[in-house]
């Protein structure tokens, strides 16, 4: 049996749901250890004083990929029936803009507002509280906003497709990216320190 | 007892060498056996239910059919010189590697038909259902949506339907015509099949028109 177990048929979709909740769970409990409840120390991330956040985040990254590429590998997981998420450029793109502004505005962003809030922090609840609200009032605009939502449609393409580079070449790549920006964390958060 | 320093520099170091190897191995899909009922398929053939007409693309363009997916499988370049609304492009060999919903609708389309029926063969052995293809390919789009050419005084039964298209053709920005000698056309039209002159003097137009 290969992985994803749910195509598998290893569980139905009461148990998937347990699964995700585990799943949630443990990434949750994950991110508070990391320190990632506080917006202080994920603000302290636009002044390039504390890069935990960048850290966490990119071997988080870093290790789903090396994984995903191995076990695809390996036999164990068939990366065909893993679900690849649609691109739509313009969108996205500015998606990912208001995403950053709240991101610096707030100090928190949407899994470790969630985390923020669980731990009884009065920013994580607000933050949780504006995301829902923002959720409910897209919804009932959708109808307005579809024709940009559904706009700039590229499908689900990958890194490798979009660079026509093969897949592993593609892996090389973003791990020494990674490692080469740990190593310049490193040296950024030290001379914040000395200063 | 390892010091934290030693345990990120083992789990660099690790990474790293993981990486290294990486573009030495070839690719982490699995190669795509898949196998086809040969009777099924020839009774979907027999039954036309596996292609859609231009119009009915177009009306589920339209009514913005849940889970609806066009997929384009000509090259880059063609895409870029025109594509059906909402349409995603997809080369054949990425298609088979790309996965679908099970609740999806997939109307796969090409320049004329042969290689979007490719492409449903290849969708239906690997277990999707709701996979179809435009028969015509872009040429019936253009011809039967875009440009069409729709009886000037419709019988009373044909009146709704020749209104119909008229109202999709104007929604994605085409121009219907009307003819004394036109009939509603169901099939397609014989003389827009691979007829790539046909295809490019009707993107030409509407690029005039600044479509």
């Amino acid at each position: 049996m290969s992985a994803p177990l749910f195509d598998a048929g290893l569980f139905g979709d009461r148990g998937a749901l347990v699964v995700a909740l585990a799943i949630g769970g443990a990434f949750g409990w994950c991110l508070e250890r990391a320190g990632m409840g506080s917006a202080r120390k994920l603000a302290a991330q636009f002044y390039l004083t504390d890069l935990t956040v960048f850290k966490v985040m990119f071997s988080a990254i870093v290790t789903a990929m090396l994984g995903a590429f191995w076990l695809g590998r390996l036999g164990v997981l068939d990366l065909g029936r893993v679900y690849v998420p649609e691109t739509y450029v313009v969108p996205q793109l500015m998606g990912g803009v208001v995403f950053g502004i709240g991101f610096a505005l707030g100090g928190l962003c949407p899994g470790t507002s969630c985390v923020a809030a669980v731990t009884g922090r009065g920013d994580g609840f607000m933050l949780v509280a504006g995301m829902f609200s923002g959720v409910l009032v897209t919804g009932l605009w959708f109808r307005d906003l579809q024709p940009f939502y559904e706009s700039s449609a590229r499908g689900p393409f990958t890194l490798p497709q979009a660079l026509h580079l093969p897949y592993g070449v593609v892996v090389l790549m973003i791990v020494a990216v990674a490692l080469a920006g740990f190593q310049c964390a490193t040296w950024l958060e030290r001379r914040a320190h000395r200063a | 007892m390892p010091t934290e320093r030693s345990v990120v520099r083992l789990l660099a170091i690790s990474a790293a060498a993981l990486a290294v190897v990486a573009p030495f191995v070839g690719s982490p899909y699995a190669a795509q056996h898949a196998s086809i009922d040969v009777t099924e398929l020839a009774r979907v053939v027999a039954r036309e239910e596996d292609h859609v007409t231009a119009v009915e693309l177009a009306q589920w363009i339209k009514e913005r059919r849940p889970d609806l997916r066009v997929i384009d499988v000509r090259d880059p370049d063609a895409f870029a010189t025109y594509h059906i609304p909402t349409a995603a492009r997809l080369s054949l060999d990425s298609l088979v590697e790309t996965p679908f919903r099970p609740s999806d609708t997939i109307v796969l389309y090409s320049d004329g038909g042969a290689h979007a029926a490719q492409g449903w063969t290849f969708l239906r052995a690997l277990g999707y259902r709701r996979v179809f293809f435009l028969r015509g390919g872009l040429n019936e789009w253009l011809e039967m949506v875009i440009s069409p050419t729709l009886p000037e005084h419709p019988s009373e039964s044909q009146r709704a339907e020749v209104e119909n298209v008229a109202a999709l053709s104007r929604y994605f920005a085409g121009t219907p015509k009307f003819s004394v000698t036109a009939r509603l056309e169901h099939a397609v039209p014989t003389t827009v099949r691979d007829s790539a002159s046909t295809s490019a003097a009707i993107i030409a137009r509407m690029r005039k028109r600044g479509c």
